[in-house]
């Protein structure tokens, strides 16, 4: 090994360590002070610390139907995914006519950012009267060519022989998937589960064009509606916030290892 | 076994064998299919057909030749709007280059470089919405943290109101979505980092190269496609970038943070402008497949084609 000191790593990354927390920790002071929160100047720690903004977000909005709101729609999106991804995935391991047509339909798909689609899918879904549905909000996430390519990947690497072992016994085609395929792809599962939710409880613009009902918006939703209500005048708006990021931030820290993986094979496998 | 069957009786059924599959495999890409055609496909078209017509929800569709682009070139906004876009979009490599020494930084073998790693990553999943919430509140002129540090550190007379000023808004914008973004880079970095073999850099240190020419010679030529990847996702991502935007600025003050996404949204959706706000997009999208293209022209094709919505 090279030799070289730490000290000055360990000093420069603390110090990147600090800039990157400092943000959380400043809202969640602000979210328990019990102090003016334009008081100035600002205290560093938290005055009186008391838990009334957390109680304020309940009174104020229907916390539980947004979170609720959230849930239904991304679990939608995911159960959608993982299916839809598998098959298409699958189908595309096999020979079949039209094959490097499809891949090209889906690499080229794979071009278009759902920006620059907003105002014909908000017309599309008008025309499928699904507009502030939950299958209106879901729909457009039900697959993703990132993660087809991802089930495809490690469904190229099932030996051969196993399959056509599965196929001698006589198993139909959707139980060789089902049987045998999905249990030997348990991390192309996990991306995709991580993917299709990470994108769908995160996702503003379509939530904020699709919704029109206050019952039907979803946390991102309800949070930028928060602050045009009220602006930022009261803390209850950053306790909010942190109400909102903590599920995110402690699924986050449990399934660490999966989260970066997942989310760096997103980016890189085209 | 197949000896055994009837020469004659096998194309047939070798015939019904392969068409049953093929229907089958049809059956497995349909529904996804069915959801590029709806959500990817059909608006592409429907964009371009928009955008050369005069429509809105109420009256008919009328053939209006190329009059909405000749709005669009005398229009303030998109200009101002395509401007803010491309530096929002040069901040990319900035980002990248910070990640980068990061990168180097949690790859040395030290320890507790786990904990940099998820500490510095972990702003990356969070919900844009409450990061541009959060920054706001940082950025606030009376009591943001930002200016409470300098005054005290006497760096500036006056607070300096971030958001609402011209100068300010887009690059405090840029700073948040800089903040967000680099975790990701770095990861990305950290596996092409990961990929380059140990030994190299041993044979070097032997052949007295110092950490300088060591980092020139071995670390950037052999990261180089990790590097397109970072540029090209970023480069996109900024590009398509909506929330921080529409949440810390709403495009404001006046026009200096509008981004060509907002400004689509904006036309689309509270002017009801959907014909001229097709022809936006069209622009958009012909520009963003122009800097994929030639992204991937200039990594030698290494990079491949990569969305993160």
């Amino acid at each position: 090994m090279l030799r070289y000191p730490r000290w000055p790593i360990h000093a420069m990354l603390l110090a990147v360590s600090f800039l990157m927390l400092v943000p959380f920790y400043w809202v969640v002071k602000t979210s328990v002070t019990g102090e003016n929160i334009f008081a100035y100047p600002p205290s560093v720690l938290p005055k009186s610390p008391h838990p009334f903004y957390y109680v304020d977000v309940w009174y104020y909005i229907p916390f539980a139907r947004y979170f609720l709101n959230s849930v239904v729609v991304s679990a939608l999106a995911v159960i959608a995914n993982v299916v839809f991804n598998a098959l298409a995935g699958y189908a595309l391991t096999r020979e079949f006519r039209a094959k490097r047509f499809v891949l090209l339909l889906f690499l080229s798909c794979m071009m278009v950012p759902f920006q620059a689609t907003i105002i014909p899918a908000y017309l599309i879904t008008g025309r499928l009267g699904l507009l502030d549905s939950y299958w209106g909000l879901a729909l457009p996430q039900f697959s993703t060519i990132v993660c087809i390519f991802v089930f495809k990947a490690s469904f190229d690497a099932v030996p051969r022989s196993l399959v056509d072992a599965a196929r001698i016994d006589g198993l139909a085609e959707w139980r060789i998937v089902w049987k045998v395929m999905m249990p030997l792809a348990k991390g192309a599962i996990a991306t995709n589960v991580i993917l299709g939710f990470i994108w769908s409880w995160n996702n503003f613009l379509w939530p904020l064009i699709v919704t029109r009902s206050a019952e039907m918006q979803t946390l991102p939703l309800g949070l930028a509606r928060f602050l045009s209500y009220q602006e930022d005048t009261t803390g209850a708006l950053y306790a909010f916030c942190i109400m909102v990021l903590a599920p995110g931030i402690l699924l986050f820290l449990l399934a660490q290892k999966e989260f970066i993986r997942g989310l760096a094979s997103g980016a890189t496998k085209g | 076994m197949a000896d055994e069957i009837p020469a004659a009786a096998r194309p047939p059924r070798f015939a019904r064998k392969s068409t049953r599959q093929a229907v089958l495999i049809w059956c497995f890409l349909a529904p996804s299919l069915a959801i590029f055609l709806l959500y990817r496909l059909i608006p592409l078209v429907w964009n371009v057909v928009l955008s050369f017509s005069d429509w809105s929800p109420l009256k008919g569709m009328k053939w209006a030749g190329l009059d909405q682009y000749e709005d669009m070139i005398h229009d303030d906004v998109f200009w101002q709007a395509l401007l803010n876009t491309l530096v929002f979009m040069a901040s990319a490599p900035v980002a990248i280059v910070i990640a980068l020494a990061l990168a180097l930084l949690v790859s040395a073998d030290i320890r507790g470089r786990n904990v940099y790693r998820t500490i510095i990553f972990v702003s990356y999943p969070l919900m844009t919405v409450a990061v541009a919430i959060i920054w706001r509140w940082l950025f606030d002129e009376r009591v943001g943290l930002i200016n409470y540090v300098a005054r005290s550190l006497h760096l500036v007379e006056s607070p300096i109101p971030f958001l609402n000023s011209f100068f300010w808004a887009l690059p405090s914008v840029i700073v948040a979505n800089i903040w967000q973004m680099l975790g990701f880079y770095m990861i990305v970095l950290l596996t092409g980092l990961q990929a380059i073999p140990p030994n190299l850099y041993e044979a070097a240190a032997i052949d007295g190269a110092n950490a300088w020419r060591r980092f020139k010679r071995i670390t950037l030529p052999l990261l180089k496609p990790s590097l397109f990847l970072c540029i090209v996702i970023g480069m996109l991502n900024s590009f398509t970038s909506f929330d921080l935007v529409y949440v810390m600025t709403g495009g404001g003050p006046g026009r200096a943070t509008e981004l060509l996404v907002t400004y689509i949204y904006r036309l689309g959706f509270s002017q009801t402008r959907f014909d001229y706000a097709a022809a936006v997009t069209v622009v958009f999208f012909a520009l963003l497949v122009s800097i994929a293209w030639m992204a991937n022209r200039l990594s030698g094709g290494e990079a491949g084609a990569v969305e993160r919505d």
